[in-house]
């Protein structure tokens, strides 16, 4: 396999991951960034487990998920249920603060990186399979009553509490899973990628993600699938001199999906019309304006 | 003592800025009811558009000109966007957040490219000016004089705008109520558009004063600079103008001491970490939400 494609199917796989982490929590209406400082902390951890320690594998892929999970749990507590925008401000907050730690600590490289992480054979296939195990996950999620509640606590705060959600709970919930996902898509990355570097944990990568989001379409899991390869191979494929302005692209991409088709590229009406044609089911197809509106 | 002194004088000039920023975020949410998350990337560009007007010129005046004009046109230019983003959507900060998010990227990404090849810029030494006090340990450049008197100017005529004008009046009934506004005769667009301007106004300020304060900038100042002054604003109370206030001296005081008394770059960790616990302990803000 050439370089470039193995670069390019390992980022579409580590960046469907995080994307789905920061889905997850957006279908209670939080945009969670604290996912990417989950991603940098498991990354980390990984590496220096590898490289340092020795420790095999699997042992270290289930510790990144914990690490993940973990970084999410604890402030959940408090910003299970807390607005959009101080859940933004705490996760950009602790991305700075864990970029400061380790750009701070000799033994993670500082600013210069971290390297040398040693290969994994057969890591791209089952980087893959983890994918497919995280998007079962989720569809059952999404199809599930948390699913459904979280659907309406989108769409409104105060009619899904009086229909008995615990919206903290749900929040935390959501919150949780994503921190899992983040820190295997840190662990998967960083042993893919081979090197760490704490630039890469900043506002571009975050704009990236949501751009990733967004234009895919925020309303169904399956809208990520469908812009991260698109959006990656712009990155490679493209004549240097432009994909050097992949920010700019991305960011431009993302303002004017944001104002022309507000639920990205892919939406649930899509695919309920899509499913309805195949399985010729018209009552599907009356029913999905109604849940579009819910959707927005 | 004289650490604790110089520390102080650092923190006080630190800390007016950060309030000029917090205010001028604050009026946008206020009365345009957008997150403005690009306002100290423009800050920062205003920083770099003065940079190079001090290559062509040395008319002060015309330098200064230049820059804040420059915070005010590009601010002004970002309301028809964020206009058509609130009949699309309805008036959603989080979908503002997203746009302005988007903006920062762009910014940052032409000044990497465009501006000086990405390399930071530094200021001329006559621009900064020399040492205005020295004694002991205490030094108050002539860069902090002009940030913490510009900076305490600036605070009291906008107050006095916000509370004893006509003009500020309308803005704090927008700010309030829009429908009822419009209802009684009150133009919210035009006074949307005057929030975007004194918001630039005081943008370019702050960015001609950090530039005579710091001497130098970089691309990456934008994106330090604006997660502090998001992260105080919760701090204080989204939209609390007076919380933004005592929020702001109070970061650019805690930030001046962690410098003075700990080690390397762990200080800016520090006061993002106190941050952090505030929101965390209380995500409505110190002085409640306002917007």
């Amino acid at each position: 396999m050439s370089p470039v494609l193995y670069y390019f199917l390992s980022l579409t796989g580590t960046n469907i991951l995080m994307c789905w982490s920061l889905y997850l929590p957006y279908r209670v209406g939080q945009l969670h960034f604290l996912t990417v400082a989950c991603m940098l902390a498991s990354a980390y951890f990984s590496g220096y487990a590898a490289r340092e320690l020795s420790w095999p594998f699997a042992l270290i892929l289930i510790f990144g998920v914990l690490i993940g999970a973990l970084i999410c749990l604890i402030p959940s507590f408090t910003i299970g249920d807390a607005p959009c925008f101080t859940v933004v401000i705490v996760g950009l907050t602790v991305i700075f603060i864990f970029k400061t730690a380790v750009e701070n600590i000799p033994a993670l490289g500082g600013t210069i990186g971290f390297f040398g992480i040693p290969e994994v054979k057969g890591l791209l296939p089952l980087t893959y399979l983890l994918l497919a195990g995280a998007g079962v996950l989720i569809y059952k999620i999404d199809h599930s009553r948390l699913g459904r509640a979280a659907s309406l606590v989108f769409v409104d705060k105060a009619t899904a509490a009086a229909t008995g959600v615990d919206i903290k709970r749900l929040g935390m919930f959501f919150q949780i899973i994503a921190g899992g996902l983040a820190g295997l898509a840190g662990t998967l990355y960083a042993f893919l990628i081979g090197s760490l570097f704490p630039e890469f944990f900043s506002l571009g990568i975050i704009g990236t993600f949501m751009c990733m989001l967004f234009v895919g379409g925020h309303t169904t899991m399956w809208g990520i699938i469908a812009s991260i390869p698109i959006l990656e191979g712009m990155q490679l494929f493209l004549p240097s001199s432009v994909a050097s302005w992949r920010q700019v692209i991305y960011a431009l991409t993302l303002i004017a999906i944001v104002l022309m088709l507000p639920g990205g590229l892919i939406t649930k009406r899509m695919l309920i019309n899509l499913t309805a044609k195949m399985f010729n089911r018209s009552d599907t197809g009356k029913a999905s304006g109604t849940i579009d509106k819910c959707i927005k | 003592m004289e650490v604790f002194i110089a520390q102080l004088l650092n923190g006080l000039s630190l800390g007016s800025m950060y309030v000029l920023l917090v205010l001028g975020f604050n009026l946008m949410l206020l009365v345009a009811k957008i997150i403005q998350f690009a306002y100290p990337h423009l800050v920062v560009l205003s920083m770099y558009v003065c940079w190079g007007m001090l290559k062509y010129t040395s008319n002060v005046f015309l330098v200064i000109l230049a820059s804040i004009g420059s915070c005010i046109a590009i601010n002004i230019a970002t309301e028809p966007i964020f206009r058509l983003l609130a009949k699309r959507h309805g008036l959603d900060i989080n979908v503002s957040f997203v746009v302005s998010m988007s903006m920062t990227l762009v910014i940052t990404d032409i000044m990497s490219h465009l501006l000086n090849y990405g390399f930071p810029i530094a200021f001329p030494s006559k621009w900064i000016g020399k040492s205005v006090i020295g004694f002991g340990l205490i030094t108050f450049s002539s860069g902090q004089a002009y940030a913490l008197f510009g900076g305490i100017a600036a605070v009291l005529a906008f107050f006095y705008l916000l509370y004893r004008t006509r003009q500020g009046r309308v803005l704090r009934a927008i700010s309030e109520n829009s429908l009822l506004s419009s209802i009684i005769g009150i133009p919210t667009i035009k006074t949307r558009v005057i929030s975007y301007a004194i918001a630039g106004l005081l943008g370019g300020l702050t960015a001609i004063m950090l530039s005579k304060m710091l001497g130098s900038a970089s691309p990456a100042l934008g994106d330090f600079v604006g997660m502090k002054i998001i992260a105080t604003s919760i701090v204080a109370g989204l939209g609390n103008l007076k919380g933004g206030l005592v929020c702001g001296l109070l970061l650019g005081i805690t930030e001046s001491m962690a410098i003075g008394y700990l080690p390397g770059s762990w200080s800016n960790a520090i006061s993002f970490m106190m941050m952090l616990i505030v929101m965390l302990i209380k995500p409505e803000g110190l002085f409640g939400i306002k917007a």
